[in-house]
């Protein structure tokens, strides 16, 4: 009795916190907070420093709970990942996750070993711990935070982040063993161990994935089994991997990958599940090493550890960053803006459990250094991401419609999906009324009544329509159904249109914008080509300084027609001081009546 | 930067006749140049080689046509309504009836950039287009051009 009474009493406590942990996200994102810290709160909370006085030190299930858990996120990340989004950007975040995380480990290894004064290996293997960017972290952020930022900065972050872990575990992996005394490691091995955990991660995602998309689409599940399936699956081929010493994180992400860019069947509420799983997984995550954590085990290296990621995000990122970067011509706001989001998480402290479960001496350490420096990394950065964005002109001025957009899952594998939409008054299907050729209307429901297109003639308000769209053309459909309203000055913006084949130096030299001397030469077509890595996608920007250059008629990945929008420098006249706004005001009233007075003699019926 | 910055109140053409491109650019050199001083040729010209690099139609039946001219010692600008609806060759194909003339000198830079978004933010509000299209006189598209920029600057 006394154990079913224990695993009940477990069962209560933990699934309450949890829930306390999704109703204070009301509270976080009132007061901004980054979400991810109220979950690592709560968890400490509940822990043995808190009220909750819970003494929680099972390395072992935190290692199990948070590997599934990273793994389900990394495949959620991949699922949602267009592969042309990879493409464009596989360069520079290839560099960044491979060659950047060892630039990171290093710098921020010299920091421990200055502060800590500990011995070289223990302090790089701070540095590895710490090294890698969180994929749950900048996906989430990058997401859910209302955030949208220009395509290949974006797509960046978020490659770099699902392709990171892999080098920073191996990093940690061998580091431990060098510093348990295992068998002399000489440089070729731990080259030769990158290269095969990453290779085979990868390549088991690969087949993972094409085996998931194979089994989703020829075997008839129940309904509801599909996303069931595919967790599951994801999990299977993250553990293969693990289990066998390949990276199970870049195969979760790899297999995320191949799933989100197929045709499969019940895609729709695969990705709909993993939404919800993967704010499980990051509940579960951090309260979880929130109860891990003893706060009064952390104030000893609380000073040093706070030192270690000042140089961390004030150092070591941002080197990393323009030295990986800066060969593949990232402007200099944008490389600020990726190295401000090198944010850490849930991998790093996950990483920090491993030296304690190998029975390392003062395996502790780790993971009180380690704990504070995400905390201090998902507090700066991450409450900050937005302003930065901002800031270093990163955000999209006008960033993809908010739109509400039902999907219908369709049997078999078509490249089509069926979806529907409630008409909004002030969107642009209500005022152009004829749909785009590519869409075929399906039927329309009309107070209550299910009316077949003919029928039911012009879409009106509040209606619902129900078209077929060719999947790759969905965001462009949600731009037809969102509300731009008429009066709202982030509507889209003037843009002055050139042709592709018009050289940049004329149009540069006509609004003296800012181009390198070697683009001066090339076509706008050309420009995009180049600035985007060969694979410019419709509305990708790249920025000339104080305007912008928008792709258009984008054919065969050359870009046929661009617009030119002046209005690229943000908060342009909200940068004016209020007493010089109010005394502008002023001028403009006085001059205003005077021309009332002047114009009142020639023109008798002139201002209300 | 307010319209009031370049735009002055005689500078607003409420009804002008044209019945092409060329025509109306013609007409607003025209008009421009006996306002500013400026020569017509040379208006003409360089509104006439900005045209050729690309439509300055902007859409929704605007069109905001621009150059640099070395000899303008300040920012100029010129707006009309013409009165039959000219082909612009804009984007979306609509013919146009408000146009907005900037004429920049050489070395005017980024306060060229500026009154050059300033207008298109101006007379991308629909509601100030409406209103510009059924204003019934000179002064008052005068006053809600300019309003506008004060509004919007708050």
């Amino acid at each position: 009795m006394e154990a079913l009474f224990h695993a009940h009493a477990t069962l209560l406590f933990a699934a309450a916190a949890a829930l306390v942990g999704i109703l204070s996200s009301l509270a976080a994102s009132r007061f901004g907070v980054p979400i991810l810290l109220v979950f690592l709160g709560v968890g400490m909370l509940a822990g043995d420093s808190g009220p909750g006085g819970v003494i929680f030190n099972d390395y072992g299930l935190t290692y199990l709970i948070g590997s599934a858990a990273i793994a389900i996120i990394l495949f959620d990340g991949g699922l949602r990942t267009r592969a042309t989004t990879i493409r464009s950007v596989l360069g520079p975040a290839g560099v960044l996750a491979s060659v950047g995380v060892l630039l990171t480990a290093a710098i921020t290894g010299a920091a421990a070993k200055l502060f800590l004064g500990a011995d070289w290996v223990p302090a790089l293997l701070i540095g590895a711990i710490v090294a890698s960017t969180d994929a749950a972290v900048v996906f989430f952020l990058l997401r859910t935070g209302g955030l949208q930022l220009k395509r290949r900065v974006g797509a960046t972050l978020e490659v770099e982040s699902g392709t990171n872990d892999p080098f920073a575990v191996l990093l940690t992996v061998v580091l431990v063993e060098i510093a348990s005394g295992g068998p002399g490691v000489d440089a070729a091995h731990v080259v030769w161990a990158v290269v095969r955990e990453a290779s085979l991660g990868a390549l088991i995602g690969f087949a993972g994935g094409l085996g998931l998309v194979f089994v989703l689409n020829r075997l008839r599940l129940p309904a509801g089994l599909h996303p069931a399936f595919a967790i599951t699956a994801a999990l299977v081929v993250f553990a293969l991997a693990q289990t066998i010493g390949a990276s199970g994180f870049l195969a979760a992400y790899v297999a995320g990958l191949i799933v989100g860019n197929r045709p499969v069947r019940a895609y729709a509420s695969i990705a709909s599940f993993h939404d919800t799983a993967t704010w499980l997984c990051q509940i579960a995550l951090f309260t979880l090493l929130g109860l891990l954590v003893s706060p009064r085990l952390i104030l000893p290296v609380l000073a040093p550890a706070l030192a270690i990621a000042a140089v961390l995000i004030l150092i070591a990122r941002p080197a990393a960053v323009w030295l990986c970067l800066t060969p593949f011509r990232f402007s200099r706001r944008e490389m600020t803006f990726i190295s401000w989001v090198g944010l850490r998480g849930g991998v790093s402290i996950f990483l920090a459990t491993i030296p304690t479960l190998t029975g390392m001496a003062g395996a502790q350490i780790y993971f009180n250094v380690a704990f504070v420096v995400v905390v201090a990394s998902l507090t700066v950065q991450g409450w900050s991401i937005g302003y930065a964005a901002r800031r270093t002109g990163v955000a999209l001025r006008d960033p993809a419609p908010e739109v509400q957009r039902i999907e219908i899952d369709l049997p078999g594998q078509l490249d089509a999906e069926l979806v529907g939409y409630p008409l909004l008054e002030q969107s642009p299907a209500a005022r152009r009324r004829a749909m785009p050729s590519w869409v075929k209307p399906v039927l329309v429901v009309r107070e209550g009544q299910i009316l077949q297109p003919v029928e039911a003639g012009p879409l009106q308000p509040r209606d619902y329509g129900y078209f077929l769209a060719p999947t790759a053309r969905l965001a462009r459909l949600d731009r037809y159904f969102a509300v731009d309203g008429p009066a709202s000055a982030d509507e889209e913006m003037a843009e002055f249109p050139f042709d592709g084949s018009l050289p940049v130096g004329a149009i540069a030299d006509l609004y003296g914008l800012d181009v390198g001397s070697d683009e001066r030469g090339m076509t706008v077509a050309e420009l995009f080509a180049q600035r985007l890595d060969d694979a410019p996608q419709e509305n990708d920007r790249i920025d000339l300084g104080s305007a912008t250059l928008i792709a258009h008629a984008v054919v065969d990945e050359r870009v046929r027609l661009a617009g030119l929008i002046l209005e690229a420098t943000p908060e342009e006249d909200d940068a004016a001081p209020g007493p010089r706004r109010w005394r502008e005001r002023a001028t403009d009233k006085l001059k205003e009546a005077r021309i009332k007075l002047r114009l009142a003699r020639g023109a008798p019926d002139s201002l209300g | 930067m307010p319209l009031s910055d370049f735009l002055t109140p005689e500078a607003v053409i409420p009804a002008l006749r044209a019945n092409n491109k060329k025509q109306a650019l013609q007409e607003l050199a025209e008009k421009a140049s006996a306002l500013s001083g400026l020569p017509e040729r040379d208006l003409f010209e360089t509104l006439l080689q900005r045209e050729r690099l690309g439509s300055t139609g902007i859409g929704h039946g605007i069109a905001i046509p621009h150059g640099k001219l070395a000899k303008a010692p300040k920012l100029f600008g010129l707006f009309a309504r013409i009165e039959k609806p000219i082909d612009f060759e804009a984007l979306d194909g609509e013919p146009v009836d408000l146009v907005f003339l900037l004429v920049a000198p050489e070395a005017a830079g980024a306060d060229h950039l500026k009154a050059l978004a300033r207008v298109a933010r101006v007379l991308r509000e629909p509601s100030v287009t409406s209103k510009l299209r059924s204003a019934s006189d000179a002064a008052a598209i005068y006053a809600i051009l300019t309003q506008t920029t004060t509004s919007n600057a708050a």
